[in-house]
């Protein structure tokens, strides 16, 4: 078991005092939840609007040698049936949306409704649009389908064989990349021990509250409306081009989401909509049922993961030799980048002078794989950190030690080559997790206790290559309240609410008197994706600079009001008013009309640029990726009940340096939701798929953690100031995932003296560990 | 997703109810609906006749009747759970009442639907078993009572008439110093099908042994007593010994299955820890231990 830790005082930071920025203050989206009023997706009707069904494959792999209509379009209250045939070419952008400046990957998209083959149990064949959701239902059921099973492939690793069914391109390798950093034969010759683990992680079903769900229809103009819950505005190109039509003819309204996780980032309903509602002109909604929202959309992916680490006998790493298998499913949607991700954390957050990773993603006829908060992160750091303790197992030494002694520090490169700017606080984070456990439970006859504890990084912010950009429109309205016009999605996070945060502290105005229009492709200014943890770097950079100009406005003015300089203004509760003296104030209101008389602008649209890179060289992985990192810490304690194999997690405590926390209890509701979510990846959940068909098919199979299965856990928030966000701000919403599951992988070896190299980590596969176990001491 | 489309009644006494089922082929008593809705949804059943128990009053709530505790059918999980007469004479079953399902199913589900359904896994059975509960059935044709480890047949498959209604569960108040426990296995901590269950009642010592009652959930295809288990504690001294032998023999008299929720193997595995588990306080706790 993990022994005290001495936590050492934080380094002095010195951050500038704010006066909303920082503060717990009540979201401006908490009230409409916590009442109900919040509408979501699925709560919108409209006048004389059709219900939407789809009819889907049954089979993993199949051809379509039949497929008749006639008999569901007959069917009274039936007002549309649209299979392939009726809509030529259409095709499925899956590729990086929004304004990327980068060209769409060949052949990424995937078809719309599949025509003559079919890749997964789940694919789209043809949609029905009726006056009552019973009739489209009928309708669905009246279609006539018939398919010829064909021979598939379940297992990435059979799929890049010689002679596998094909499902992608001639070999079913839908990405490869690689890493080549130092001599890693030179650094292996050098070490005292090699050590060699396999890793391996499921299929994990996103499982958020809300399933996909979206209204569209037609408007006066011609234009198409479509509102969705979504995690991508900007889909509204790729829903243009599979329609045919010019992309400002197609209005994405997104509304609140009731969750997202990447499982939002693809195109979910939109598509689907569209068609229906321009084939109508009537307005149409389509709701996923929960099994629908399964087979559907997209998982994260399973993963093999192999590491051989070569070691000092003090716990240097000389040189580790990396690979990564991920199973891509049936199309590649966001794979490539998802296992770029996991290959370029492949190491972990420590300094490796030889590196070599080498990595594959293979398609097959199983659910198709994208976007899962950590982007490819959490499975890389399964690996890396279980990888760890296993090295300070074999030389001998305590698991921090091992860590310490090769721990990445500011100013060192990744394993990509990327010199980390920000500071890096692996050591402040790790200490106070391991430290926040406390005094250790003492274990029983049956009842064995152990402590586990990750560190990882991960990026926020988009991949630099992609040359990601967010706009923001701020303006003070004459009566000083606040306006703010930006099209980011929020997806449950508190992203709107930042940036909310973030113009009250510029302008000085309240809060409560601050009023956000998000996401909304054709009224707010495009933002970008809500995904990648990165709406807080780059729209809260956006808002600040616009929120900035119009201060800037307001104090030159405040200033000519009282006769002194700029410098001796300041904004706040409303007010502007002179600096050590404020009684000579004058309220924004009041402030608003000789900026209007004198035709000062109060309001701006501001353009915030991430930095811009080329690509990596694709021979050895070199070259920066992503603005910056996020590094943190989980230690957790378990008891694993040795008659039983449950696994009881006891305390967990994360620790994470977030730069700068905009709202400190928004970021400790991200760690305690991101940490939830990791031990159940750790212990419960597993979306499990045999030949082809899902057998988790809804959430009485597939489980995932209730309120009563783990304590919260207790979040620690570091604030470094020293991220690229604004005020200093770091990324949390992914990482917060990352660490929960490797410190409850760690905890139970800890616990049992075992290793189980795969997730989740259930009661039946701790038994059967241990009763191997058993054979092997016998 | 919508329900098949079905007729729904909704008699207000019992005989109406019973005329409806005997005189509607296909019809299917309702109560509170958390697993048939969840199967009609699912298309997996679609009755053509619903009837609603719900509004005949004689059919809910605990009594004491001639030496024997009544459970109307209609009576809610949770009702049960609340129970003072259940926690003063059968505490396995309100501990059964309690980790079944989740809050807001309990508020739903009544005894009657979770025996007339015949899971495997149905969390009152076990307890009902070590109870030696019978399962009261009314037709329009006359009424029977049926001892509850004859009432499952099969796989949600049980000795009710498809004109019959399940009226009432009931069992003889146990024997004073009668100890009862249950406890099951689930891969999480609420809303969870049990992967092992396993309810245990032992009574206290009498001329030539005593009362004890092992009963197995989601072991077989139907909850079942562990006779053998029974015997290996019945004459004789409950020390460790005879635990581990009565769970030995339960772990064998069961038949699992391997499902998504656990192998056969490790569905025996649990068994074993289970029956040791329930049995130890029951022993530690008397004084002929």
């Amino acid at each position: 078991m993990i022994g005290k830790v001495e936590v050492k005082p934080l380094p002095k930071v010195d951050l500038p005092p704010l006066r909303q920025v920082g503060r717990p203050l009540r979201r401006v989206d908490a009230l409409g939840k916590a009442v109900g009023s919040t509408v979501y997706a699925a709560d919108f009707s409209m006048p004389n609007m059709l219900h939407a069904k789809v009819l889907r494959s049954p089979v993993p792999s199949g051809r379509i040698v039949g497929l008749n209509v006639d008999r569901a379009r007959s069917i009274p209250g039936v007002a549309c049936v649209l299979t392939a045939r009726d809509l030529p070419g259409a095709k499925l952008s899956t590729d990086m949306p929004g304004q990327t400046g980068r060209k769409e990957r060949a052949g990424s998209a995937a078809p719309v409704l599949a025509r003559d083959v079919v890749r997964f149990q789940g694919e789209p064949i043809a949609l029905v649009a009726a006056e009552m959701e019973e009739i489209a239902e009928e309708a669905i059921g009246a279609i006539e389908l018939e398919m010829e099973e064909t021979p598939g492939v379940f297992d990435p690793e059979e799929a890049l064989k010689p002679g596998a069914p094909k499902v992608y391109g001639d070999d079913n390798v839908v990405a490869r990349w690689k890493i080549r950093k130092g001599d890693v034969e030179k650094g292996m010759a050098e070490a005292d021990l090699i050590v060699e683990n396999t890793f391996r992680m499921p299929f994990v079903e996103h499982a958020y509250l809300e399933p996909e769900a979206g209204v569209a229809w037609v408007d006066d103009q011609g234009v198409i409306n479509i509102r969705v819950c979504t995690q991508v505005v900007e889909h509204f190109r790729s829903v243009a081009k599979a329609l045919g039509i010019p992309q400002n003819k197609v209005r994405i309204r997104g509304t609140m989401v009731g969750g997202g996780f990447g499982g939002k980032e693809d195109v979910t309903v939109e598509i689907f909509l569209a068609l229906l509602a321009r084939e109508t002109g009537r307005p149409v909604k389509l709701v996923y049922t929960r099994e629908e929202s399964f087979v559907a959309q997209s998982k994260r992916h399973p993963f093999v993961i192999t590491h051989r680490t070569g070691v000092k006998r003090d716990g240097r790493i000389t040189a580790a030799k990396i690979d990564m298998i991920a199973d891509s499913g049936a199309y590649p949607y966001l794979t490539p980048y998802v296992l770029l991700y996991a290959t370029a954390m492949a190491t972990g957050p420590y300094r490796i002078e030889n590196v070599s990773v080498d990595s594959v993603a293979a398609a097959t006829n199983q659910p198709f794989t994208s976007a899962f908060r950590g982007f490819g992160g959490p499975q890389a750091a399964l690996a890396y950190e279980q990888q760890m303790d296993e090295i300070a197992k074999a030389v001998g030494l305590d698991p921090l030690t091992v860590r310490r002694a090769n721990y990445l520090r500011r100013g060192d490169e990744t394993a990509t080559g990327q010199r980390i700017a920000s500071e890096v606080w692996l050591e402040e984070t790790v200490t106070r997790a391991i430290a926040g456990l406390g005094e250790p439970t003492p274990s029983s006859k049956t009842r064995k206790v152990g402590r586990g504890f990750a560190s990882y990084f991960q990026s926020y912010g988009r991949i630099t290559w992609f040359h990601d950009t967010s706009r923001a429109w701020v303006g003070l309205e004459l009566d000083g309240t606040a306006t703010i016009r930006c099209g980011v999605p929020d997806i449950g996070a508190g992203q709107a609410n930042s940036l909310c945060q973030i113009a009250s502290e510029l302008l000085g105005v309240p809060l409560e008197r601050v009023t956000v229009y998000a996401t909304d492709s054709a009224v707010t200014p495009l933002a970008g994706t809500s995904t990648a943890t990165r709406q807080l770097y780059m729209s809260g950079h956006a808002v600040h600079k616009a929120a900035s100009a119009v201060r800037k406005n307001l104090l030159d003015r405040a200033a000519v009001h009282f006769g002194v300089g700029p410098d001796a203004v300041d904004l706040a509760d409303g007010r502007a008013f002179v600096k050590g003296d404020e009684s000579r104030s004058i309220g924004l209101d009041e402030l608003a009309s000789p900026c209007a008389a004198d035709g000062i602008p109060l309001s701006t649209l501001a353009l915030f640029t991430a930095p811009f890179t080329d690509g990596i060289d694709p021979e050895t992985g070199q070259g920066d990726i992503w603005p910056d990192f996020t590094f943190g810490a989980q230690a957790v304690e378990v008891a694993v009940d040795i008659e039983t194999g449950q696994v009881e997690v006891l305390k967990s405590v994360a620790c994470h340096d977030v730069g700068r926390a905009i709202n400190p209890a928004a970021v400790r509701g991200q760690i305690i939701g991101g940490s939830h979510q990791g031990l159940g990846y750790a212990l419960m959940e597993e979306y499990i798929v045999k030949d082809g068909i899902t057998q988790t098919p809804s959430l009485a199979e597939y489980l995932v953690p209730t309120s009563c299965d783990f304590p919260a856990t207790e979040a620690i928030i570091l604030e470094s100031g020293s991220g690229v966000g604004p005020f200093g701000a770091k990324g949390i919403g992914e990482p917060a995932l990352t660490p929960a599951a490797p410190a409850v992988a760690n905890a139970v070896a800890d616990a049992i003296g075992i290793r189980i190299h795969e997730v989740p980590i259930t009661p039946e596969r701790v038994l059967a560990a241990m009763k191997r176990g058993a054979r092997w001491r016998g | 997703m919508t329900l098949p489309k079905f007729e729904l009644h909704r008699p207000e006494s019992l005989d109406e109810a019973l005329d409806i089922l005997a005189s509607s082929p296909g019809a299917v008593p309702i109560a509170g609906g958390t697993a048939l809705i969840v199967d009609m949804r699912g298309r997996r059943l679609s009755p053509p006749v619903l009837v609603d128990i719900g509004l005949i009053d004689r059919l809910s709530g605990v009594r004491i009747e001639g030496g024997e505790v009544v459970i109307g059918a209609a009576t809610t999980i949770a009702e049960i759970k609340e129970s003072d007469l259940i926690a003063q004479h059968s505490p396995l079953l309100s501990e059964a009442c309690g980790l079944f399902a989740s809050p807001s199913v309990r508020n739903r589900a009544t005894i009657g639907g979770n025996i007339a359904y015949a899971s495997p896994a149905a969390d009152t059975a076990p307890p009902l078993l070590a109870l030696d509960a019978s399962v009261e059935l009314a037709s329009a044709s006359g009424r029977r009572t049926v001892p509850i480890d004859r009432f499952f047949l099969g796989v949600r498959r049980t000795e009710r008439r498809d004109d019959e209604l399940i009226t009432a569960i009931r069992f003889p108040i146990p024997a004073e110093g009668t100890e009862g426990r249950f406890r099951k296995l689930g891969l999480r901590r609420a809303d969870a099908i049990s992967v092992v269950s396993a309810a245990v009642s032992i009574g206290p010592p009498a001329d030539g042994g005593r009362r004890v009652r092992i009963a197995l959930g989601a072991v077989a295809p139907t909850p079942i007593r562990a006779r053998r288990a029974e015997e290996a504690l019945s004459a004789g001294p409950i020390d460790e010994g005879a635990i581990l032998a009565a769970a030995e023999a339960a772990a064998s008299e069961a038949s699992p299955v391997s499902d998504l929720r656990g192998s056969d193997w490790y569905r025996r595995e649990a068994i074993r820890a289970l029956v040791r588990r329930l049995l130890r306080p029951v022993v530690e706790g008397r004084s002929d231990g």
